[in-house]
């Protein structure tokens, strides 16, 4: 078996082992996209980790320590301390990088030589799963104290003795890869631009531009047996001012389609005057990006349990869309959740309706009964007062000062309460600093006729919603 | 909106959905009556009204809300979605254009079907384009316009649902609707001094209809009822502690004060209510 070529690993030590926060991802994101300015093809390996063949870009760099000085230094630009080590095979550059400072190169064919002085236990800490993590430390008891010890035994007798496990580990020590390399490719641009010299202060060549743009983004999508879930259309004027619409495409629309789509959106734009005039400076360029990129797998319509929208509705809603934006129809859907204002998820015209907490749980700690007519967007400043006129508050045991007597909520004239029932507590999401709330609810009638939901969290009232 | 010849069409047309039993049985989820009401047709193959819940039939002229009418409830809340269920769970789309706070757990509960319900729920100041474009691709849209509508703008708009075929359900103040609805007097039971949970509303409906019957027609209500739904309340089984007199006509502002009506979402727009507490 040939030697592996020679691979650098750059891990950011910083990011390890945290792919559970997306924060920590996309900064890591940021970073896989620096080094792919270095060198295009690369494979993230792990969280916080990745790898890319070294011949090529250390040819172009002047070497493997100019290349990995550069990378290291671009990290440090973005504020991500990196570590870079290069060596035969992927799994001796990463030991190198993580025994870097902020750079280890093993020099060429002296691999062999940098694994076998490492101790066995690496095995565990560099290679995936717990079983090598156990064989790390029963290669330990048994004396193997370093990889070279490991690579000295027979290679049949170490298959026959550890399975497939201690086969792996014992290649590894040998300085040969599980596996070649898997870069990723950078994603090809799929988007289309036309530019408008002079600019374009008629709506009827946009839109002819926009129908021949589409027409070129539809080739390039089918090109690649690719299309795309929404579309987004770009406007930008002569005076720097930019329209950006997404639409819904889901490789329905056709050409003609979208060129109405962008039609629309220049109609409802904020240059839009009567006519068909583009007043400041006119339409500078016209883009067409695919957002969602997905393969193309045909399309099949559902045969039940999906409301059919028609035509006509559609139209409509689209027309609103245009004029207000696709974030402005929306079509509620039945939801979970303990508070009345997660029970409706209200998800754009066009996408795909899916609710965002399961409305078939049980969601202990909702209020059950009867629906408020009124959810207010948001909860409304409010003020409950005793008998004497003193704010009614609620202590962490969930007792009542007084009896609630009067209700003011901002914006009404006081009311006399005639019923009430609570206080029921809700402590959600404790774990999560970001979302914890802890509230008491009430429900409040007054002597008008209305029921209130009333909630007290961190010592205020509040009103969520009205039962009228 | 004048009484036109097409009005005058359908009021003649024989009209099977004005059921005048006090109580419907009541069939189905959606609390709608089989073949009753909505499902009638005239010559032209579409129906002269969209149907409402059974309960709500007595109220409107024609046990329906007529297509190419505006209807008017004095202020949004439980009535303005009841109207538009009916319609929702008989198969017609719904919209609601300014109302961002609706309760859809209620509606849904009242009979609307969410999945055909557009919600748009800031129209901005191009509210009448908004809403003459809904009214092309919906059978009902409910709409509560910002403010004092200019008599030009809703005249538009009343032409508008004249070529089509929906209904528009404002809450507010509408001058030329056909039907006023409002909520005279209400009151919630389930709830004591500390314990229990809100169960039901009863309340009293007073429809208005322009041109007919000139005193307006009153019913009491469940509304919601302990199911969720509306059903005629009867007035033996009221709960205690709602007031009976009923308000005087000077309280009704839907002549002398229509502005009355127009109050921001949340205010006491109900005049009659602060009457009814004072006598």
């Amino acid at each position: 078996m040939s030697t592996p070529s020679r691979v650098m690993v750059l891990c950011c030590p910083g990011l390890r082992g945290q792919d559970a926060t997306p924060a920590a991802a996309r900064r890591f994101d940021r970073v896989v996209a620096v080094v792919t300015g270095f060198c295009p093809r690369v494979e993230v390996t792990e969280p916080g980790v990745c790898a890319f063949a070294a011949r090529g870009p250390a040819r172009y760099f002047g070497g493997e320590t100019a290349l990995a000085t550069k990378i290291i230094a671009a990290l440090a630009e973005l504020g991500e301390p990196g570590q870079a080590g290069a060596a035969e095979g992927l799994f001796a550059a990463l030991l190198a990088a993580r025994q870097a400072d902020p750079v280890r190169l093993v020099p060429p064919g002296q691999t062999v030589s940098f694994l076998a002085v490492q101790p066995v236990t690496v095995l565990g800490r560099e290679s995936t799963g717990s079983e090598s993590m156990d064989l790390a430390g029963l290669f330990g008891r048994l004396g193997l104290r370093t990889l070279g010890d490991l690579a000295a035994l027979p290679a049949a007798d170490v298959a026959s003795r550890f399975g497939d496990a201690g086969e792996t580990a014992h290649r590894l020590a040998r300085g040969l890869d599980a596996r070649p390399l898997a870069p990723r490719s950078p994603p090809a641009d799929l988007s289309v631009t036309q530019e408008f010299d002079p600019p374009e202060t008629l709506a009827e060549p946009v839109v002819f531009a926009a129908k021949a743009l589409a027409e070129r983004l539809h080739a390039g999508l089918a090109a690649r047996g690719l299309t795309c879930v929404r579309v987004q259309a770009k406007a930008t004027w002569a005076d720097g001012r930019e329209n950006s619409r997404l639409w819904r495409h889901d490789g329905l629309l056709t050409a003609a389609a979208l060129a109405d789509r962008v039609r629309w959106q220049l109609d409802g734009g904020p240059a839009a005057t009567d006519g068909d005039y583009y007043p400041p400076g006119g339409i500078a360029t016209l883009r067409l990006a695919p957002d969602q990129v997905v393969h193309a797998t045909g399309q099949q319509l559902a045969l039940w349990g999906e409301t059919v929208i028609s035509d006509r509705v559609a139209r409509a809603a689209m027309r609103v869309q245009a004029l207000l934006g696709h974030e402005a129809v929306l079509r509620p859907v039945l939801s979970g959740g303990r508070n009345i204002s997660d029970q409706v998820t209200a998800i754009p015209f066009g996408e795909k309706s899916e609710p965002r907490l399961a409305p078939d749980r049980p969601w202990p700690g909702r209020v059950i009964g009867a629906a408020p007519g009124l959810v207010f967007r948001a909860a409304r400043q409010a003020e409950v007062t005793d008998a004497a006129g003193h704010l009614v508050t609620v202590s962490g045991r969930c007792e009542l000062s007084a009896e609630p007597a009067r209700l003011s909520v901002a914006g009404d004239p006081p009311c006399r309460i005639t019923g009430w029932a609570g206080p029921w507590p809700l402590s959600e999401r404790w774990w999560d600093g970001a979302a914890a709330r802890r509230r008491a609810r009430f429900q409040l009638a007054t002597e008008d006729g209305r029921a209130w939901l009333a909630v007290v969290t961190g010592g205020h009232w509040l009103v969520e919603a009205g039962y009228w | 909106m004048g009484t036109g010849l097409a009005d005058i069409g359908r009021k003649s047309a024989f009209w099977p959905g004005v059921s005048r039993e006090h109580k419907a049985p009541v069939t189905g989820s959606s609390g709608l009556l089989p073949a009753a009401g909505g499902t009638a047709v005239t010559g032209t193959g579409i129906p002269p009204a969209l149907p409402v819940l059974p309960a709500l039939r007595e109220l409107l002229p024609r046990g329906g809300l007529a297509r190419g009418s505006v209807v008017a409830a004095a202020e949004f809340g439980l009535l303005c979605l009841a109207l538009a269920a009916g319609a929702s769970a008989d198969g017609a789309w719904c919209a609601m254009a300014g109302v961002p706070e609706a309760g859809v757990v209620a509606a849904a509960g009242l009979g609307l079907v969410p999945e055909r319900t557009l919600l748009v729920p800031d129209p901005g100041t191009g509210w009448p384009q908004v809403v003459a474009s809904l009214l092309d691709g919906c059978e009902l849209v409910l709409l509560r316009p910002p403010g004092h509508v200019p008599a030009q703008i809703r005249q538009r708009l009343e032409a508008t649902l004249r070529r089509g075929r929906g209904v528009l359900v404002v809450a507010g103040d509408w001058p030329g609707a056909q039907v006023r609805l409002r909520v005279l007097r209400q009151r919630w039971t389930g709830l004591g001094d500390g314990h229990g949970r809100l169960r039901a509303c009863c309340a009293e409906v007073m429809a208005d209809d322009r041109g007919e019957a000139a005193a307006g027609r009153t019913r009491w209500l469940w509304l919601p009822a302990e199911d969720g739904r509306v059903t005629p309340a009867d007035p033996a089984d009221l709960p205690a502690g709602l007031p009976l007199d009923p308000p005087t006509p000077l309280d009704l502002p839907t002549r002398l004060n229509p502005s009355a009506r127009l109050n921001p979402p949340g205010h006491l727009a109900a005049p009659a209510l602060h009457a009814v507490r004072a006598g």
